[in-house]
């Protein structure tokens, strides 16, 4: 390269610049993916992708956990546990980015084999190559979770031992958190006398969920559960409401999941609470949020 | 004389052995299948029962009623009638147990074998006796001594649990040797065969088996020989017999090797004392008969039965006995008021309908998904026990399964489809207020409220005003029963924080099943006012 083209390479380099300044900067994305649609799978898979796609939050060779809500002895109609095809999707997505094994595990309250065959989350789950894990006793541990309030817990390793947690919950109402979304689903990982922590559930929460850190947090909100929760029965306790969220703030996620109950995040204590802390956002007005239709 | 085996005895011998196995392990796998497999239904696993014509008997008299899947009892009477006890020697999956651990017995030299001549034979003619009379009375005690009752009960409540109790110690260790790729599969298997673990009367029903194995020290076979009521009733229909033990006495040399191997006491030798309905047509004797002296050919002609010596006076003394048990059975305070504690399963009859058809066998605790159905110690009366029982402080009753109801082989516990199964109430939670964490701290608990499966839920939390012990006043969410919608599943007792003895507790009154047993008068229940 000779002095003049130099020059003129440096030119037509700032001109481009001078036009078009988000060259050089990151890429942007919504800080949560809103999709509704008719149909499960497609929304999970509009959801990772609004939100730029499963690569931003794995890496090529990443062993990766998915945390469904298969706490119940309930078919996916009964909307107690995550549904099904959401579960699969994101083992699919997950294995063509790369990931070296998916984990699927939940520590239910029914008898493990009935949730995870009735709630059909297995079967999902192992279709789409992921590894289904029964809760195993022998991989409990303390571990320090460190929490303001929660300082150890007994875990299952299994969540320790992965590179990438991913957290699907599903949207229902709790009679204590008043709903059960992404921060309630952490119980799941727990061992030992987790009923006790009902007794401070808000602070639990809170405490898990910023141990647990997930990269990424899908809210199932396909078939959400309105009353008599966290189990339901009926299909008259469930409603139809279509509907998947995903976002890297679980604050905000849990937030935008309130309003399918015609609430606000300001209704919500442990969101409160963990807003104040420092959490995540549950300002609506000030996330921005990807809303489409599939 | 040329000294031979016979080829052809010994090859009849490993057909024994090999049908023995396979039998066994027919057992067994039902017995492992015995479990939620993923399907709501899971067939006939209880299929070896109703071949029993001892309990479709006893059953019969006792409750007055015939259960249709007994017919396949019939088959097994027709064929002792014509082979004798061939069921006794080539399919009981007991017999082969006793079998087996009479020959690693010998083996290592800890049973020498013996020519008894002994009259303890008739021991079990006496048992089957006082049994059958009991039955008269509706006193069904034959669950506690069929072989059936007594290996399924075994295995379900002592046997599988200690495996799995020892598999789970085994895990353990390769844990801590670092194996944890090998012990995460193990794991993972383990869980998928649900077996319990946790059962109050393991210890002493596993003893009792271990001490039943143990007897063949003694005697080969001494269940079978001397204890066995089922081997008894079987001995007394083998009228036919028509493979008929023949000793040719040119070749005989007198040895006696057949009467001391004979595993259960027939006498082949000579063979005119040649007991028929005791063999069990092992085919020892034919087969290590150093002369092959010994056959058993075919001869339908019917001969003269040398049975075994029974005195008068004690199949009277026995009868009498069981006269007498009866009312002693019923001196228990259960025949007067219902016991709190005795939780049925969803389906059980009426209690006295119930003890009459029950069989004590533990496959409704074999299959219970949460380990809650328990033997009965004390809950259900001396005539009761081992009979099932929920315990949910154990375990609870998993609200979509009707498992228990389906592998019961009497219909003890009537057989109900899931959707009927959901109907059936089998007790009321009650909240102990005094040790309720909400109630008497005032502190946030909703554990039970969660866990409640019906919709509506029966547990409903209410704003409740409690003094804690400070002094202050608090309105915790507290939980509060709804006598209609409650199931008496016990979940909520199983979930209870308070976990040594739980806040919320289950008890029998409600039961369906019982007319007496309930809390309001159902004319109530239409009277709106009560309810306000």
């Amino acid at each position: 390269m000779n002095r003049r083209e130099f020059i003129k390479d440096v030119a037509v380099g700032s001109l481009i610049l001078n036009f078009n300044p988000s060259l050089f900067a990151q890429p942007t994305f919504p800080d949560l993916a809103l999709i509704q649609g008719e149909n499960p799978a497609a929304l999970t898979r509009k959801a990772v992708a609004s939100l730029g796609g499963i690569g931003r939050f794995i890496s090529k060779g990443d062993v990766v956990l998915v945390k469904p809500n298969i706490g119940w002895d309930r078919t996916p109609q009964q909307a107690a546990c995550t549904n099904p095809q959401v579960v699969r999707i994101l083992v699919e997505l997950c294995l063509e980015g790369g990931a070296k094994e998916v984990k699927v595990i939940d520590n239910p309250c029914n008898q493990a084999k009935r949730t995870y065959l009735r709630s059909g989350i297995a079967e999902a789950a192992k279709q789409a190559g992921a590894k289904v894990l029964f809760p195993n006793r022998h991989r409990l541990k303390k571990i320090p979770l460190q929490g303001e309030w929660l300082k150890e817990w007994e875990v299952f390793t299994d969540f320790i031992e992965v590179d990438k947690i991913i957290n699907v919950p599903i949207a229902k109402t709790h009679s204590l958190s008043r709903l059960t979304l992404g921060m309630k689903n952490w119980l799941g990982a727990l061992g030992g006398n987790r009923n006790q922590l009902h007794q401070k559930l808000d602070q639990a929460m809170i405490d898990l969920a910023a141990f647990f850190k997930p990269c990424l947090t899908v809210l199932d909100a396909y078939r959400i559960l309105i009353r008599n929760g966290p189990q339901g029965g009926r299909l008259s306790d469930t409603k139809l409401h279509k509907t998947v969220v995903a976002g890297t703030d679980y604050v905000a996620v849990d937030a935008l999941g309130t309003t399918f109950f015609s609430l606000s995040s300001q209704d919500i204590p442990y969101l409160r609470l963990a807003h104040q802390k420092g959490h995540g956002e549950i300002n609506l007005d000030k996330l921005k949020i990807e809303k489409r239709t599939v | 004389m040329k000294k031979e085996r016979s080829k052809k005895y010994r090859l009849i011998q490993g057909l024994r052995i090999l049908s023995q196995t396979i039998f066994f392990l027919l057992f067994f796998y039902l017995l492992l299948r015995t479990h939620f497999t993923g399907e709501d239904y899971i067939g006939r696993v209880e299929i070896f029962f109703h071949f029993d014509p001892l309990l479709a008997i006893s059953t019969l008299i006792a409750s007055r009623t015939i259960f249709i899947s007994f017919i396949f009892a019939v088959l097994t009477m027709v064929i002792t009638f014509i082979f004798g006890r061939v069921v006794c020697g080539w399919v009981c999956p007991l017999g082969s147990v006793h079998q087996f651990f009479s020959f690693v017995f010998k083996k290592a030299k800890l049973l020498k074998p013996k020519n008894s001549t002994d009259n303890r034979l008739a021991w079990k003619y006496y048992l089957l006796v006082f049994i059958l009379v009991g039955t008269i009375f509706s006193l069904d005690l034959v669950g506690i001594f069929d072989p059936l009752s007594l290996l399924y009960r075994s295995f379900s409540v002592a046997v599988l649990p200690a495996l799995s109790q020892s598999f789970d110690a085994a895990l353990g260790l390769l844990y801590q040797v670092n194996f944890s790729f090998l012990a995460d599969g193990l794991a993972q298997f383990f869980e998928n065969l649900a077996l319990n673990a946790t059962f109050l009367q393991g210890f002493f029903i596993g003893l009792i088996f271990i001490g039943i194995l143990l007897l063949n020290l003694s005697r080969e076979r001494f269940w079978c020989r001397y204890l066995c009521p089922l081997g008894a009733f079987l001995a007394l229909i083998s009228r036919w017999n028509i493979l008929k033990l023949k000793i040719d006495r040119q070749k005989c040399i007198e040895c006696n090797l057949c009467n001391i191997h004979c595993e259960t006491q027939a006498t082949p030798f000579p063979e005119e004392k040649w007991r028929s309905p005791e063999c069990d047509y092992c085919f020892t004797c034919s087969s290590i008969c150093p002369t092959s002296a010994i056959g058993f050919p075919l001869e339908s002609a019917p001969e003269k039965i040398e049975s075994v010596n029974l005195a008068r006076r004690k199949l009277i003394f026995s009868s009498i006995l069981a006269v007498v048990a009866v009312p002693f059975f019923r001196l228990s305070p259960s025949w007067k008021r219902s016991s709190p504690k005795l939780i049925r399963p969803p389906g059980a009859l009426p209690e006295e309908k119930f003890l009459q058809k029950c069989v004590k066998c533990g496959e409704c605790m074999k299959a219970c998904p949460t380990n809650g159905l328990q033997p009965a110690t004390t809950e259900a009366g001396p005539e009761g026990i081992w009979t099932p029982v929920l315990v949910p402080k154990i375990g609870y009753c998993e609200y979509y399964c009707s498992l228990c109801s389906q592998v019961c082989p009497t219909g003890a516990i009537r057989a109900l489809t899931v959707p009927e199964k959901l109907k059936v109430k089998i007790g009321l939670a009650w909240v102990n207020k005094n040790r309720c964490i909400p109630y008497f701290l005032g502190t946030p608990c909703i554990v039970c409220e969660e866990h409640c499966p019906t919709s509506p839920k029966a547990i409903k939390l209410v704003k409740t005003e409690v003094i804690r012990p400070d002094g202050t006043i608090k309105t915790p969410a507290a939980p509060v029963i709804n006598t209609d919608l409650c199931i008496g599943c016990g979940i909520c007792e199983t979930k209870c924080p308070v976990v040594d003895k739980p806040a919320i507790f289950v008890t029998s009154i409600g039961e369906d099943r019982s007319e007496r047993n309930q809390l309001l008068l159902p004319l109530l229940k239409e009277d709106p006012e009560v309810f306000e």
